[in-house]
């Protein structure tokens, strides 16, 4: 009986072993032979290893293209993550603390934008602007991205600010403190690391675009749409392969760094490391 | 006390600070002015537009007015059905694949993994910020006629000529498509299981019902919830992704994205590329209400 019964659970726990095994395989071995490829000294991406090199990177270097649309997406999504926060933590708290007619409406709308495929999205953006007679540019791109990335930043602080005793603003009003103090003092300090999720999460989807990016940037290319455009025309570049093991070394940094932000920050609160994880996980959902 | 919030009186007191009607109508327009206006001009008036262009013809002579041949064209275009038919088959395979794998995934997560509960979810969230061009390219170097995986077959002797197959159709595709969007379906599902008294499964096992009962019995009715957000939130971006039909998909794995994006950019046929966007809007919307309103019912039993 016991037998059967250890068996039971222990060839399941091997079984799970090996499926987390493969489906990590899977999802990054890709990635790391593509990192790996990057530093072999041919111009075909095959086998067998020709020796190590770095001169892809410096032609990477070289290559305006790859560049000019790195450049551009980092400018990009940092004016995106700032305009969403600030966008988004106003109707954060305008949608889960206030009651005014029209919420449940508007409510609806925030969440509608992030159901709406990006396809549509950016093909909708692109016939706004020429009936606007607004040139495409980086300026559009940037606008677009704002209104799909906001959203994102009001789903991931009113999960926060639901998540956080209001009574504590109460208190805090009582004891006489100003809207403004207590905004500082008592509400900030709560949503610290829902903001710094938010934060990078915006920052993702707006480095990460590409739909929107492709159909609204008319000449000017974030890194998505070029590396697109060299892989449609070509086969397989090398200076690819080095310009995407810098971007996929910086998200990972990213990554971790926030991950470490906020196990600091909630510990420092008294929260578990589990709560910092429902944090993280809160910018998938 | 909720209903009166809604009219003149006023909410529960709360001792010193009683808003006044100015104030109450004030600090919701100082909130949420700012971001509805973003969202009227830059998404409501594009929707609108775009609804309106496909409604719309104009040919070259300069003459335009309402029509609906935009719609009719597609719906009874053959090769459109064709086009169609194909994006639902890929969409639909790597739906299910992602469950299958996404299922047990989810349920490692949150029962098993123990001290690996943490790092498993972070890399998961990781996998899905990495790049999706940057894994669209990494498989493709994979998968190609001199790929990594035909050389290494080749060099060991298993093969004599490589495998076409592996890349330029549908199967590359679905294997792009899957890894791509596989957090997205663990996510819903694993924090759905995280709510489950695991303790159900002892007493589902005492009294004798096996792992399979177990799951269809138990497990599965309290994580539906979560099954239906996964499907809301994967199976319409399947539906319309472009990047990975066009970069390797060939010819036989070309979906409607393509469609839409060729008719745009290719022929600027701007009033069939918004009529093609509009009806996919319209089944994407019908989808997600359903998988919305699914998701709604299973957790109110």
């Amino acid at each position: 009986m016991s037998l059967s019964r250890r068996m039971r659970r222990g060839l399941p726990s091997f079984l799970s072993t090996a499926l987390v095994a493969l489906v990590l395989v899977v999802l990054f071995g890709p990635v790391l032979l593509l990192a790996l490829f990057s530093f072999n000294d041919s111009t075909v991406i095959s086998l067998p290893w020709e020796g190590f090199t770095t001169k892809w990177y410096s032609a990477a270097l070289d290559d305006s293209g790859a560049t000019t649309s790195i450049s551009n997406s980092v400018v990009v999504a940092t004016i995106v993550m700032v305009v969403s926060l600030v966008l988004g933590t106003l109707a954060a708290w305008g949608l889960t603390r206030l009651t005014f007619r029209g919420r449940p409406l508007l409510a609806g709308i925030h969440g509608a934008v992030l159901v709406v495929p990006w396809l549509i999205i950016g093909v909708a953006g692109l016939i706004f602007f020429s009936q606007i007679q607004f040139a495409l540019s980086l300026q559009t791109i940037t606008l677009m991205h704002v209104v799909v990335t906001f959203p994102l930043v009001v789903a991931i602080v009113s999960a926060g600010l639901i998540r956080f005793n209001r009574s504590l603003e109460e208190a805090a009003i009582d004891m006489g403190a100003s809207q403004l103090q207590m905004m500082r003092y008592v509400v900030l300090p709560q949503i610290a690391p829902s903001l710094a999720a938010a934060a990078i999460f915006a920052f993702a989807w707006s480095f990460n675009n590409f739909e929107i990016s492709f159909f609204t940037g008319g000449f000017e290319q974030t890194f998505p749409v070029w590396v697109f455009g060299v892989l449609r025309n070509s086969s397989n570049l090398p200076i690819v392969n080095a310009a995407s093991t810098v971007i996929a070394l910086g998200q990972v940094m990213l990554v971790f760094g926030l991950w470490y932000g906020m196990k600091l920050m909630n510990r420092r609160r008294g929260g578990t490391d589990a709560d910092a994880a429902k944090m993280l996980t809160g910018g998938v959902r | 006390m909720a209903a009166s919030a809604q009219t003149a009186a006023p909410m529960p007191v709360v001792a010193g600070e009683r808003p006044g009607p100015l104030k109450r109508l004030l600090r919701p327009l100082a909130f949420m002015s700012l971001p509805t206006a973003v969202l009227t001009m830059l998404f409501l008036l594009p929707m609108g537009i775009l609804a309106y262009y496909s409604f719309q013809f104009g040919d070259l002579t300069g003459q335009s007015g309402f029509t609906i041949t935009n719609f009719t064209d597609i719906l009874s275009d053959p090769l459109y059905r064709d086009v169609a038919f194909t994006t639902f088959q890929i969409a639909t395979i790597a739906m299910i694949a992602q469950l299958v794998v996404g299922l047990p995934i989810a349920y490692i997560l949150a029962y098993r993994a123990g001290r690996f509960e943490l790092p498993l979810l972070l890399a998961l969230v990781l996998a899905d910020e990495l790049n999706p061009m940057v894994r669209i390219y990494a498989w493709r170097m994979l998968l190609g006629r001199e790929g990594l995986i035909n050389e290494t077959l080749m060099s060991i002797g298993l093969i004599k000529v490589p495998i076409d197959a592996l890349l330029f159709n549908e199967f590359s595709v679905i294997v792009v498509l899957s890894t791509s969007y596989l957090t997205y379906t663990v996510i819903p599902i694993y924090a759905s299981m995280k709510a489950v008294d695991s303790g159900l499964f002892d007493a589902a096992r005492d009294m004798g019902a096996g792992w399979f009962t177990t799951f269809r019995r138990v497990l599965l009715p309290l994580i539906a919830p979560g099954i239906f957000i996964a499907l809301l939130l994967v199976y319409v971006p399947l539906f319309t992704d472009f990047a990975a039909p066009t970069l390797v998909g060939g010819t036989s794995g070309f979906m409607l994205g393509n469609v839409v994006s060729d008719l745009v950019l290719e022929t600027g046929n701007l009033n069939a590329g918004a009529a093609m966007s509009f009806l996919m809007l319209i089944a994407a919307a019908g989808f997600s209400l359903v998988a919305y309103r699914l998701s709604r019912i299973k957790q109110g039993a």
